[in-house]
């Protein structure tokens, strides 16, 4: 079997998380993945990647297992977490899989939400504002502020690009102050994707290396917004974020 | 009533009306001006002048028959009238005259004894009614005065002046002629400031004459706690301000101090310096109360041996000081879901003002970033300023998975802080996870002893369903429990949680939750413990997993707020909400006048929290000063799980209530509250005496005001006694002599001949 870079770098996560894994999959940030009707799994190994991202560069404890979740399943529950991923269209949700994910939102749960195919009001883009829609017909999308804690919760950012830069802004579904979901049209996990032979999958446009860094560096943030929620939003941080943004 | 004397007066014994008398006098009038009128062009002054004087007597006589005057003749009397003596009996009055004197009252005894041989000899015109008034009305005796101190709560001039008017306590019968008042004139009252327009006006209405003597001289030399501005109740941990008035009556020039104190422990401490020999001085007082609860704080000056009055040199005063946000701070060893459901609930409590710290990257982790001031939002964990300067700004410190995982976040230099930090009061939540007990890379030290358990075995990371004990069966914080549904089954109905760190309860510990299997030594092994650690309390959850109560919970689609309810509880018993106890003191009232009762009103309740009837209560009264028992009283709580207790009036100063309360073998817990003795009440509070009161007074009603000397009662302004009839009046017309008549026909006469022989007939 030939040595891979992947399997390398697997290896060496798997090791590093192994205090963690002591205590339980609970303890950690698992990266679960929304299973729905049209191409859900294009972005698999982006989510790996993304926990790798996550165990190198911060304190947050992963999984490097994907999990993918019916979205009906109560399963849901045990992921705070989940990517919401697509090429092209979906066929509408079922009653219960509205259900469980307006629950699963109005209780605490979070979904990254991505247009992998880059779509604008057609494909991805148009299934997920339509099912979105469904679920949480009171709170619409909105653009998201470059203020928004989501900005600041780790690495200081003042863009959103993906593997593409389709769309300046972010946009999410609030629940009060919480925004429940977030949602990119830039196939933001498309930046993290690497092929077999370990390098990356595909070509970030058009900020090429650069904005695939701020991309990887979005993904952190918003798993740690996931996670923190407004922490960096305290105002014992704001002095120095202020300072820092001038 | 006096010997009957004759009098007589004019009166009209006309028998019409005196609607018809008044008419035709009009008409007689206009007969007078018609015929002045007549003649007015008469070229002649003397002629005219003739006519019209004799027209005008004409006039006069017409009226003379038409009222019929006559004379009237009668007997009269004078009736005795009254004059109340309203001597001052409130508690003032047993000041001295003079340092180490008679009292103000023996010598309101010596001037109604100067008085007595001048009342005697006014006995046939004025009765003399000797009152106190306290403020009641009350008839007193010069021996009174001198052998029974005067105790009155108050005083209240005005009250004492319309109850003498009114003639209440003596005769009503007799009419008011004047008062005498012998006061100190320190009035506490409507008449405290002086006398304004309205109460002025009031005065003037009595309508009698109001003399007055002052009892006791100025000059008095005199050191008073005046008066304490200070709010009933206080924040903790904001700072409060009492403003103290001291009043220095004969200290000129000199300096004192004034000292503030709490239950015997000094709390700051002021200079103040008189400037004239009748002086007010302000000072303030600014402090922080570091503990929730009632607190008795003494305000004191100290006692000269020339003083007056020394009870008035202190002053206590109750402080009630409450919560206002539970302040929280949370150290969060890494990001977690356990964190983020805690924190989501604690950011959503408007009760909760929280503070968190999380360490977001470890030492070994490689961000990437390659200007971490520009491109991360991470800030330096401000240990020492947390853990140092601001760590008793706290109300509880929860530590989420914080251990040793780091050499850079050692907090061994500030663990000794922290476990002072919870014997002073102070409370600490230790959650666990994988960096917390024996997973993490080091131990806690000192705080470690703070803890209800120690670190034991590694971690269990089989899923479990929590298990109540049976102490977590009837302990506040385990209580989910509601109407329709028990604590028990309300903890059975939560999902299972996954793992927990394996510790050992220490002996003394409360062990609520514990794993249904893992063991422990042979024991159970522990998931929720706690304990009072000195003034403080600690709670151990030894788990990262009780997010699986937050939001798994909710997957089968009957939401709960159990997650929501237990920490509430947690973080309530943790900062000792009142709520959440079983037994509650409360003094009824936290601030009593001397000589009266102190009274305690005790509400027991179950486990339950259902109230406890027929309990047994038992109360010590408790000086703050020493720790010296005063009293113990018992009791029984009625069907509402209440009884009130009262102990005889102590000494003044600051009290602690100890309750205890059980229902047969089980105790129902400890409660306790503070309450204030004061020393003196309005009345000894002040050795004034109201000198200008007293000649205002006198002044608005048409008395005299004296003091020091007693004049002689004829200098002292009284209305006569008013005059009455005896007897029965005789009418005697004086309108029916011959020669009124004939005067009036000759009048009319001469006119008549006179005006035919001027030509104007």
């Amino acid at each position: 079997m030939l040595l891979t870079r992947r399997h390398l770098l697997t290896a060496a996560s798997t090791l590093a998380v192994s205090r963690a894994f002591a205590f339980g999959d609970a303890s950690l940030f698992v990266p679960a993945i929304a299973q729905h009707g049209g191409k859900w799994d294009a972005r698999i190994n982006a989510l790996r990647r993304l926990s790798w991202e996550l165990q190198r560069r911060t304190s947050i404890e992963v999984s490097l297992e994907v999990r993918p979740l019916p979205l009906a399943s109560p399963k849901l529950f045990d992921h705070p977490f989940i990517y919401f991923g697509g090429e092209g269209d979906f066929p509408p949700l079922r009653g219960e899989e509205i259900e469980n994910l307006r629950r699963y939102l109005t209780y605490g749960g979070f979904v990254f939400a991505d247009a992998n195919d880059g779509s604008d009001a057609a494909g991805f883009d148009a299934a997920f504002r339509r099912e979105i829609a469904r679920v949480l017909p009171q709170n619409p999308l909105a653009p998201v502020s470059l203020a928004h804690v989501v900005y600041k919760s780790f690495f200081l950012l003042d863009a959103s690009p993906g593997r593409l830069l389709k769309k300046p802004q972010l946009e999410a579904c609030s629940l009060g102050k919480r925004g429940a979901v977030l949602y990119s049209q830039n196939d933001v996990l498309g930046a993290l994707s690497r092929d077999e032979g370990g390098g990356y999958e595909f070509e970030v446009m058009p900020g090429g290396e650069a904005q695939r860094e701020i991309a990887t560096r979005l993904m952190v943030n918003a798993v740690m917004y996931a996670m923190c929620l407004d922490y960096k939003d305290d105002a014992v941080h704001l002095p120095a974020i202020m300072k820092r943004r001038r | 009533m006096d010997r009957a004397i004759d009098t007589w007066k004019l009166v009209s014994l006309s028998p019409l009306p005196l609607w018809a008398l008044v008419l035709l006098g009009v008409a007689t009038v206009g007969g007078v001006v018609l015929a002045v009128l007549s003649v007015r062009k008469e070229l002649s002054a003397r002629r005219r002048w003739t006519l019209w004087m004799l027209r005008v007597f004409a006039g006069v006589t017409a009226m003379f028959f038409l009222l019929e005057p006559g004379l009237r003749k009668l007997q009269v009397a004078r009736i005795k009238s009254r004059v109340a003596v309203l001597v001052d009996r409130s508690a003032s009055m047993g000041f001295p005259v003079e340092s180490k004197g008679q009292t103000r009252s023996s010598q309101a005894a010596d001037v109604l004894d100067a008085l007595a041989p001048e009342m005697e000899a006014l006995r046939d015109r004025y009765a003399f009614e000797i009152y106190g008034f306290d403020p009641e009305l009350s008839p007193v005796s010069t021996g009174t005065l001198r052998t029974q101190p005067a105790r009155g709560g108050r005083t209240d001039l005005l009250a004492a002046l319309r109850a003498a008017a009114t003639g209440q306590g003596g005769s009503t019968a007799r009419k008011l002629s004047g008062v005498l008042v012998l006061s100190d004139g320190a009035d506490n009252a409507e008449l405290a400031t002086g006398l304004s327009p309205r109460t002025k006006a009031a005065i003037e209405e009595l309508g009698v004459p109001i003399s007055t003597f002052a009892m006791g001289k100025s000059g008095l030399k005199d050191l008073a706690i005046e008066t304490v501005k200070v709010d009933e109740f206080a924040f903790v941990r904001n700072s409060i301000t009492a403003e103290v008035e001291v009043r220095g009556r004969g200290f000129k020039g000199q300096s004192t101090k004034v000292v503030l104190r709490r239950e015997g422990t000094t709390v700051a401490t002021r200079d103040i310096r008189f400037e004239s020999d009748d002086d007010v001085q302000t000072v303030t007082f600014t402090f922080t109360p570091d503990q929730t609860g009632r607190f008795v704080y003494t305000l004191a000056v100290p006692v000269f041996p020339e003083e007056a009055v020394a009870d008035n040199n202190t002053r206590s005063f109750a402080l009630k000081v409450i919560r206002d946000r539970v302040r929280v701070l949370l150290v969060a060893g890494r990001p977690s879901w356990d964190e983020r459901f805690l924190r989501g609930l604690l950011r959503q409590d408007p009760n909760v003002e929280l503070i968190s710290f999380y360490i977001l990257r470890n030492q070994a982790d490689v961000t990437g970033a390659t200007n971490d001031e520009r491109e991360l939002s991470l800030i330096p964990f401000p240990m020492r300023e947390i853990f140092l300067e601001k760590l008793d700004t706290f109300d509880v410190v929860i530590f989420q998975n914080f251990g040793y995982s780091e050499p850079g976040l050692s907090i061994s230099s500030y663990e000794n802080g922290l476990a002072n930090y919870v014997k002073n009061g102070g409370a600490l939540l230790l959650i666990g996870g994988d960096r917390s007990f024996t997973e993490a890379p080091g131990r806690f030290g000192m705080l470690a002893d703070a803890l209800p358990v120690e670190a034991a075995l590694p971690a269990d990371v089989q899923p479990f369903k929590a298990r109540l004990t049976p102490e977590g069966q009837r302990h506040p914080v385990t209580a989910l429990g509601g109407a329709s549904q028990s604590s028990e089954s309300a903890w059975a109905s939560l999902p299972a949680i996954p793992g927990m760190n394996l510790t050992r309860a220490r002996s003394g510990a409360t062990v609520l939750l514990e794993h249904p299997f893992a063991t422990v030594d042979g024991r159970a092994a522990p998931l929720l413990a706690l304990w009072d650690y000195g003034r403080g309390r600690t709670l151990t959850l030894t788990t990262d997993g009780s997010w699986y109560w937050a939001f798994p919970a909710h997957a089968g689609g009957a939401p709960s707020r159990y997650y929501e309810r237990f920490w509430s509880n947690a973080l309530r018993w943790l900062v000792r909400d009142p709520d959440l106890t079983t037994l509650q003191v409360v003094a009824d009232p936290p601030s009593v006048e001397p000589g009266k009762p102190v009274a305690v009103v005790i509400t027991a309740r179950l486990p339950d929290y259902q109230p406890a009837a027929d309990a047994q209560v038992k109360v010590d009264l408790i000086s703050a000063d020493d720790g010296r028992v005063v009293g113990t009283k018992s009791g029984t709580t009625n069907s509402d799980g209440v009884v009130r207790i009262e102990f005889p009036p102590p000494a003044p100063g600051p009290y602690r209530l100890v309750g205890r309360a059980s229902k047969g073998e089980k105790s129902l817990g400890e409660g306790q509250d503070a309450v204030a003795v004061r020393a003196v009440g309005t009345e000894l509070a002040d050795a004034h005496v109201g000198t200008e009161l007293l000649q205002e007074l006198a002044r608005a009603s048409g008395g005299k005001a004296f003091a020091q000397s007693v004049p002689p009662l004829s200098e002292v302004p009284l209305l006569e006694p008013p005059l009455v009839e005896v007897g029965r009046a005789k009418d005697q017309p004086i309108w029916d002599r011959w020669y009124w008549l004939v005067a009036m026909v000759c009048i009319i006469g001469l006119e008549w001949a006179l005006r035919r022989r001027f030509g104007y007939i």
